[in-house]
């Protein structure tokens, strides 16, 4: 049984330790597009906070052909700001359009720019007409956060360049809209994975961010899937619910990222039924990637039955809504440990709170937890400290930011989200049925001293 | 021994003569042999036009916009009426980026050039009518004018403005030393207008300092791009402005202002505003 925590929720007016970039984050949305070219209307500094929250210190993740140093950027200064920026931002669209080779140009205007009332739109729309693929976006970082400015650029690109459509709907095709590029560290080897899977079962899908995306191909053809399916416990659901509208697409939304044979089984099932296309195709698949998965964990019961000395047996989370629910419902659904604090650190909008809260009420059979909403690393390592783990090895899921605390407390630390700033992540994935095993195998790897 | 270099902002509602008191106060006081320098903080850039004549300066921000940082200040300071020095803040172009933060900008620069220099007594800002932002108090803010003057009437929107003002000059006193000189009354011929001002000064904890009469003189003198003092120095208007020149050098009365709440505002008008009949 888990136990309940029921420390009062604590707000604070500075934060140390910030766990999410600023709307102008965003960014890195587009330039996980294959050919999206980002332009900064920005002071450089604004953009280049971000890279190093979002890519460098989050597992170095690089930034492609136009991002981090080599991001097209206004470099809003003085001048900007007195006679304001729109000439030079018209200056830096013509480089841009002359020197990088791009299939989607996303002009990202920050603080600056919508203090002072930029009119970006009217630039914009003079390339646009002039047949150039390039939409905007407003992120100024007052606003919110790079999760706000994500929803906020991917509306625009939708708006702006996708357009209308009365054609006909693919029954196979889906939009996947899942983690958000480079924040969600494995977004890349779980974007793979959640298409894998989801091709297994029968699907056409559309991924939009990363290798296996077509690029702004593959954005075009967003009107013409039969729904959107979200993977996310937020994130995202201003975009399908514009969706819904725009095109009349319906959207399905799966909460928690599935992660083991168990929950990933489940969630093609689920994604199955509500598309009503025969589940012939996906139960085969299911059967095979099943058999796989045990093939390996049988294995693994060897150890884990066996080596029973300094193996944990209590965790607490600390991370996004997304990651943040699904390797607790993981953790404590399959492998049998208990969660002990679970902390969400990516400010959700309070309207979506008291779902995400009631996903921690039935994490499994009998276990229950009471996730707390805090931004502040101080306050976390101060609630870490507090946390019994009982008479096990304590293990923290987290980030960088918990590296002195779990020493402090002897614990394994597993890095699941940003920043981390001692691993390099290139494919990893820890969802789905592959990625499950990967998880697996670094919390143990840590367990015999890795 | 130096001088004690007196900075002063004028503020008052759009449109009360705020540019033409401060130009001719100016005459008045280059009369009296003080050294002047007049900054404009008005994107209008209308401050120094009867000190100098015409409108024929450049402003800060328009230089800065096509010269870039690197200027010298004999491009941006012109000298005017008996050596008056005049600046002119300028500003982007209306409906774009932000004047406010020109302000800021132009100050900022005109202290890097030198513009303040030791043989200097007054140096006035003038401001435009409302405070709408955080620029537009930068000449009040720490180390810049001391000494706030505040140009009304007697009409309702002139007093309201005036309280309005107040209030800012009320926030930056407690954190600077910027104190309220007194009202210059720019008379209106609304009824009662001096007892009414004076009233209004009283209750605001400062001083009615000086009641410049309506002349159309001011208005003959603007046409010809001239101040009083220098279109017609016999005219009794001229003396009205020497008078005033003389009480601010005189002056001693600096005041934190109490601004009223708008019932008592409405109060006062109602008190004295009215003629009897």
């Amino acid at each position: 049984m888990a136990e309940q925590t029921k420390t009062k929720k604590k707000r604070s007016s500075t934060i140390v330790h910030s766990r999410y970039g600023c709307a102008v984050g965003a960014s890195y949305t587009v330039a996980a597009i294959k050919g999206g070219v980002p332009i900064a209307h920005c002071s450089p500094g604004c953009v280049e906070k971000q890279y190093h929250l979002l890519t460098f210190n989050n597992g170095f993740q690089g930034s492609g052909i136009a991002a981090g140093g080599d991001m097209p950027s206004v470099n809003f200064g003085e001048n900007e700001v007195v006679f304001g920026g729109v000439k030079k931002l018209d200056a830096e669209i013509q480089s841009a359009l002359k020197i990088v080779k791009g299939d989607l140009f996303v002009v990202l205007s920050g603080c600056s720019a919508g203090l002072i009332g930029d009119d970006v739109s009217s630039v914009v729309k003079k390339y646009k007409e002039l047949g150039y693929n390039i939409v905007y976006a407003e992120v100024p970082g007052f606003k919110g956060n790079n999760l706000y400015g994500h929803e906020v650029v991917v509306k625009a690109i939708i708006d702006q360049f996708v357009g209308d459509y009365k054609g006909k709907k693919r029954k196979r095709l889906i939009n996947l809209w899942s983690e958000v590029p480079y924040f969600n560290t494995n977004w890349r080897g779980d974007l793979t994975e959640l298409k894998r899977i989801l091709e297994g079962a029968g699907f056409e899908v559309n991924v939009f961010f990363g290798p296996h995306s077509r690029g702004v191909e593959e954005w075009k053809s967003i009107p013409k899937a039969s729904f959107n399916l979200l993977v996310s416990p937020w994130v995202g659901l201003d975009t399908v619910k514009h969706l819904e509208k725009k095109y009349n697409q319906p959207y399905l939304h799966i909460p928690v990222l599935p992660v083991g044979e168990e929950a990933t089984s489940e969630f093609l099932r689920k994604v199955v039924a509500f598309s009503g296309l025969d589940s012939s195709k996906a139960e085969a698949f299911i059967e095979k990637e099943a058999k796989e998965y045990y093939y390996y964990l049988e294995h693994f019961a060897d150890f884990f039955s066996e080596y029973w000395f300094g193996l944990p047996s209590r965790f607490a989370t600390i991370g996004d809504s997304a990651y943040n629910i699904a390797f607790t419902k993981f953790l404590a659904d399959q492998i049998g440990l208990i969660p002990v604090r679970q902390i969400i650190s990516d400010n959700p909008p309070a309207k979506y709170r008291k779902e995400l809260s009631e996903l921690y009420h039935n994490l499994s059979e009998g276990v229950s937890a009471e996730v707390e909403y805090i931004e502040d690393g101080y306050i976390i390592e101060q609630e870490l400290e507090k946390v019994d783990f009982g008479n096990s090895k304590p293990l923290i899921l987290g980030s960088s930011w918990e590296l002195d605390v779990a020493k402090k407390r002897k614990a394994l630390l597993v890095e699941i989200g940003a920043p981390i700033g001692d691993e390099v992540v290139i494919n990893r994935s820890y969802i789905g049925y592959r990625g499950a095993l990967t998880l697996l195998e670094k919390i143990y790897t840590k367990t015999v001293g890795g | 021994m130096a001088k004690e270099l007196r900075q002063i902002a004028i503020y008052g509602k759009g449109g009360i003569g705020k540019s033409t008191t401060t130009q001719n106060l100016t005459a008045g006081l280059v009369e009296q042999g003080k050294k002047v320098m007049i900054v404009g903080c008005d994107p209008k850039a209308d401050s120094t036009r009867l000190l100098l004549g015409g409108l024929a300066q450049k402003t800060v921000l328009d230089t800065l916009r096509e010269a870039g940082e690197d200027i010298d200040l004999e491009e941006i300071l012109t000298e005017g009426y008996r050596g008056t020095r005049c600046v002119e803040s300028g500003g982007p172009e209306p409906g774009v980026g932000c004047a406010g933060r020109g302000i800021i900008t132009s100050i900022g620069l005109l202290e890097r050039l030198g513009a303040y220099t030791d043989d200097l007594d007054y140096v006035f800002y003038d401001v435009l009518g409302d405070v709408v932002c955080g620029g537009f108090a930068m000449p009040i803010r720490e180390g810049k004018a001391k000494e706030i003057y505040i140009v009304a009437s007697g009409e309702m929107m002139a007093l309201y403005a005036a309280n309005n003002i107040s209030k800012g000059i009320a926030r930056y006193a407690k954190q600077g030393g910027v104190r309220l000189g007194g009202i210059i009354c720019n008379s209106r011929k609304v009824d009662r207008e001096f007892e009414l001002v004076q009233a209004f000064a009283e209750e605001l904890g400062t001083q009615l300092i000086h009641f410049v009469p309506r002349d159309n003189v001011v208005q003959r003198a603007e046409i010809r791009k001239k101040t009083v003092i220098e279109f017609d120095p016999e005219a009794a208007q001229a003396d009205e402005y020497r008078e005033l020149a003389r009480k601010i050098e005189a002056n001693t009365k600096f005041v934190i202002p109490k601004p009223l709440t708008q019932d008592r505002l409405e109060e006062i008008l109602l008190e004295f505003g009215l003629l009897d009949i």
